[in-house]
């Protein structure tokens, strides 16, 4: 069989004065007719490079092909006409709905915009096909959904209706580039049933951009390994996820975090008897929202009502989707967002009652590690005196000692001496997130609170970090939140776990419990939802669409109050 | 383009510094044999109506200028960066009052403001500095403000609120420093308009006094003998166009160099 798709020896390579450097180098592979081939590799692998060369959408004007051809039955699509067939034959979705919708365009006319340029449909004809297609994406009332901007809508169903405008012009390729990974697991799951059934209706060939294996493991029929511009592998899944036979694939493979084999987390003593360290009691946490001059005044109820308490050496996972309220309780209980009600006691002493002293005792022993590695560091200081300016303000290290001490902070993280000279900017994503981890232990703390402090590293820098982790809960008896939307994760690191939905604890109990018998059917739908990387693990819980999450959102997120 | 804005920026200061030395006759000197001479070899840019040496005037006329382009950017620059820190920074209500006041100021014409303080305070330098500073420091507070509200919010100053820091440190070494770059290219275009402005208060006898050599002075002086003298206009306004230029410069390379995108 032909591929419909054929890409050979295809070369692109970066052009600034004397500076070139090859960002794509000799790629082949090849797309049938209704197959998902699955294109993964880590953060600047060139994978969305791959597709927008295919495209024809280069994104700057100093990136050039170099050598190769893409074909599209058997004809060169880079020297002809690109734009006759790009949006025509090809489609392609992205990772951020949101800004790739028109926000001033109501969705119904941007799918009629594609049908009439590319299918000559207008007027009623078009708004008819528009209302079937939003209907086969899953819009639960697509006629209203026509006629309705982006805004309204869950991010799930943006990245539905952004499928909708992609296939208006009947393509015979969809390139999805990440297009779940801003999503829920639940919504992802979602979406990446909508594609398989989109292929198996429609006879759509699909090239699937992503860095999560389990993501390709359950919906691509191919899979194409690449690394630093280069194809490492390509194969059938089942085939390459059982044997993988590059060495760098083994190694996504086994980083990649198991929900279904690994054992969890055990606790590693007998906690019971201790004092609690954190004692949380009726948490509430309320913003206003919208409002105002002659407006009822809304409130956006972020916390409703959680209790729950840590005692000391207990490693604590948080997870929950987004919205949950997952870090609006890390930042209260942290005294950095005050509780409309409730009470946060940590080590005897209240938030409410005694704060200043309650909040003495939280920024001595406890520190917090943040998302995003880049932007939980200051750009203009040097790591070495971002944590030489905490020793300082600690207090507890003598001066002549801090030098010496920043070395030894290095060393914990697993992060070479020298580049405490250097600036977040020049370090990687696992680096900075090392740095932070670093400043966090700088505190000398009991406890350490990590907001999603994984989420935006690649799979490997992922593993790393996770591991780092363990070590130093174990080695140093640290208390460790970790707040997580990734279940995998929390299950291999964590003894205890917590499930918050819309601003309340559903469930709380050891990971190795929760995760074999979940107690409550959200809890069960979320592990379910996970996309495991065994090909014959299906996902499940899904829901047929996304009817449950807008009206969930709507009922939940917004609550009028006074 | 750094180096080209540098080099006429630091041109301009050698100038002043070296002018008693350099300048070939007393600045205010006048001389009533020598009236209206054009560009000679005595006298490089001709003398004015006085027999005053034009070029010993723009050279000691770059000492003013200069003086008024850096004094009349650094209070606006000093005081709207600290009031823009703090209304960002705290946000509520002394945000909201920080916020009507800057309405109010701006909602006069600058120069009409410009002109009733000095007005009220009497001609001269000093009460120029003094209406710039009350008046120019609205566009550095709502640049900085605008800054650190974005700031604020990012990891890296909820981490240093998490570990304990003042709000002092947190203000002034971990938010205003990463605030700063688009201010001290505005500092740049504002010392070019600071300098007309300057020279425009001055031209309406507002400014520095005559006899005193500065540029906007030695313009408004000599406009009635533009026909008859060209020389006394040109040589200050060409002065006033290429320090202008050279900050313009300075400011747009700074301004690649630190990302900031106008």
């Amino acid at each position: 069989m032909t591929p419909l798709l054929e890409i050979c020896n295809l070369s692109v390579a970066f052009r600034d004065g004397d500076e070139n450097r090859l960002l794509l180098d000799g790629i082949t592979v090849g797309l049938g007719q209704g197959e998902i081939l699955g294109l993964v590799g880590e953060s600047g692998s060139g994978k969305s490079l791959l597709c927008r060369t295919v495209m024809g959408l280069l994104p700057s004007r100093r990136l050039r092909v170099t050598a190769g051809a893409v074909r599209l039955e058997g004809r060169d699509i880079l020297n002809d006409d690109i734009a006759a067939i790009r949006g025509r034959r090809i489609g392609m979705i992205f990772q951020n709905p949101t800004s790739h919708l028109d926000p001033v365009m109501t969705i119904g006319r941007q799918i009629c915009e594609g049908l009439g340029r590319h299918r000559g449909l207008t007027g009623a004809a078009a708004r008819a096909e528009a209302v079937d297609l939003l209907a086969q994406v899953g819009f639960p009332d697509p006629a209203e959904a026509f006629s309705s901007y982006a805004h309204r809508f869950s991010g799930g169903m943006r990245q539905r209706a952004m499928i909708a405008v992609a296939l208006a012009c009947e393509p015979e390729i969809l390139i999805a580039d990440e297009p779940t990974t801003a999503l829920d697991v639940t919504i992802q799951a979602q979406i990446l049933r909508l594609l398989m059934d989109l292929r198996d209706r429609r006879g759509l060939s699909i090239i699937l951009i992503t860095h999560d294996l389990g993501v390709v493991a359950q919906t691509c029929d191919r899979i194409a390994v690449m690394r630093r511009g280069q194809l490492v592998e390509v194969g059938e899944k089942r085939a390459l996820l059982a044997a993988p036979a590059h060495a760098y694939t083994r190694q996504l493979v086994a980083s990649h975090p198991l929900l279904s084999h690994a054992e969890a987390a055990l606790p590693r003593h007998d906690a019971d008897g201790a004092e609690p360290l954190f004692d949380v009691r009726g948490l509430e946490v309320a913003f206003p929202r919208g409002g105002g001059f002659l407006r009822p005044r809304r409130v956006f109820r972020a916390l409703k009502g959680v209790s729950f308490s840590v005692r000391p050496g207990e490693t604590v996972g948080i997870v929950g989707e987004s919205g949950s309220g997952k870090s609006t309780f890390a930042r209260t209980i942290m005294g950095l967002t005050r509780a409309t009600a409730g009470d946060v006691v940590f080590a005897g002493h209240s938030l409410r009652s005694g704060r200043a002293a309650a909040l003495k005792a939280l920024r001595s022993e406890v520190a917090m590690v943040f998302q995003d590695p880049f932007n939980s560091l200051n750009p203009r200081m040097t790591i070495g005196q971002t944590l030489a300016e905490v020793l300082r303000d600690q207090g507890e290290t003598p001066h002549d000692r801090i030098p010496g001490r920043i070395g030894e902070l290095l060393d914990m993280v697993g992060l070479e001496r020298a580049l405490a000279d250097r600036r977040p900017r020049s370090l990687s994503g696992g680096q900075c997130q090392r740095a932070g981890i670093a400043r966090a232990l700088a505190v000398n703390p009991k406890v350490i609170v990590a907001d999603e402090c994984v989420a935006a590293l690649d799979v490997t820098i992922q593993a790393q970090i996770v591991a780092l982790f363990r070590d130093l809960a174990e080695q140093q008896g640290l208390t460790l939140l970790f707040i997580a939307h990734d279940l995998a994760i929390v299950r291999n690191l964590c003894e205890r776990v917590v499930v918050m939905h819309h601003g309340e604890i559903v469930e709380d109990g050891p990971s190795a419990e929760v995760f074999a018998r979940p107690a409550r059917a959200y809890t069960a739908e979320l592990i379910a939802a996970i996309p495991d990387i065994d090909p014959d693990r299906p996902m499940g819980g899904a829901r047929t669409n996304d009817k449950n999450d807008t009206n969930a959102n709507n009922a939940n997120k917004e609550e009028l109050a006074t | 383009m750094l180096a080209g804005g540098l080099a006429i920026l630091g041109g301009f200061v050698a100038l002043a510094l070296l002018a008693p030395l350099i300048a070939p006759f007393d600045p205010i000197l006048q001389n009533p044999e020598a009236k209206l001479l054009p560009p000679s070899w005595a006298h490089p840019f001709g003398t004015d109506n006085f027999g005053r040496d034009v070029f010993s005037r723009v050279l000691w006329g770059a000492r003013i200028d200069l003086q008024i382009a850096v004094l009349g950017v650094v209070f606006p620059f000093l005081i709207g960066t600290g009031a823009g820190t703090v209304a960002g920074f705290f946000g509520g209500w002394v945000d909201a009052v920080l916020m009507r006041i800057i309405d109010v100021v701006l909602a006069f014409p600058f120069l009409v403001l410009m002109l009733s303080i000095i007005a009220i305070l009497g001609p001269g330098l000093a009460s120029f500095y003094i209406a710039m500073a009350l008046v120019g420091w609205v566009s550095y507070a709502r640049l900085i403000r605008a800054q650190i509200l974005v700031l604020k919010s990012q990891d890296f100053a909820v981490a240093a609120a998490s570990l304990g820091f003042s709000r002092l440190r947190i203000m002034f070494r971990h938010l205003l420093p990463n605030a700063l770059a688009g201010s001290l290219v505005f500092v740049m275009s504002d010392a070019v308009l600071v300098l007309l402005n300057g020279a425009s208060i001055s031209y309406l006898g507002l400014g520095v006094q005559p006899p005193v050599a500065e540029w906007g002075v030695m313009v408004a002086e000599a406009q009635g003998f533009i026909s008859q003298a060209w020389w006394i206009t040109l040589f200050p306004g060409l002065a006033i166009v290429t320090l202008a230029f050279g900050f313009s410069l300075t400011g747009d390379a700074l301004a690649d160099l630190m990302g900031v995108h106008e």
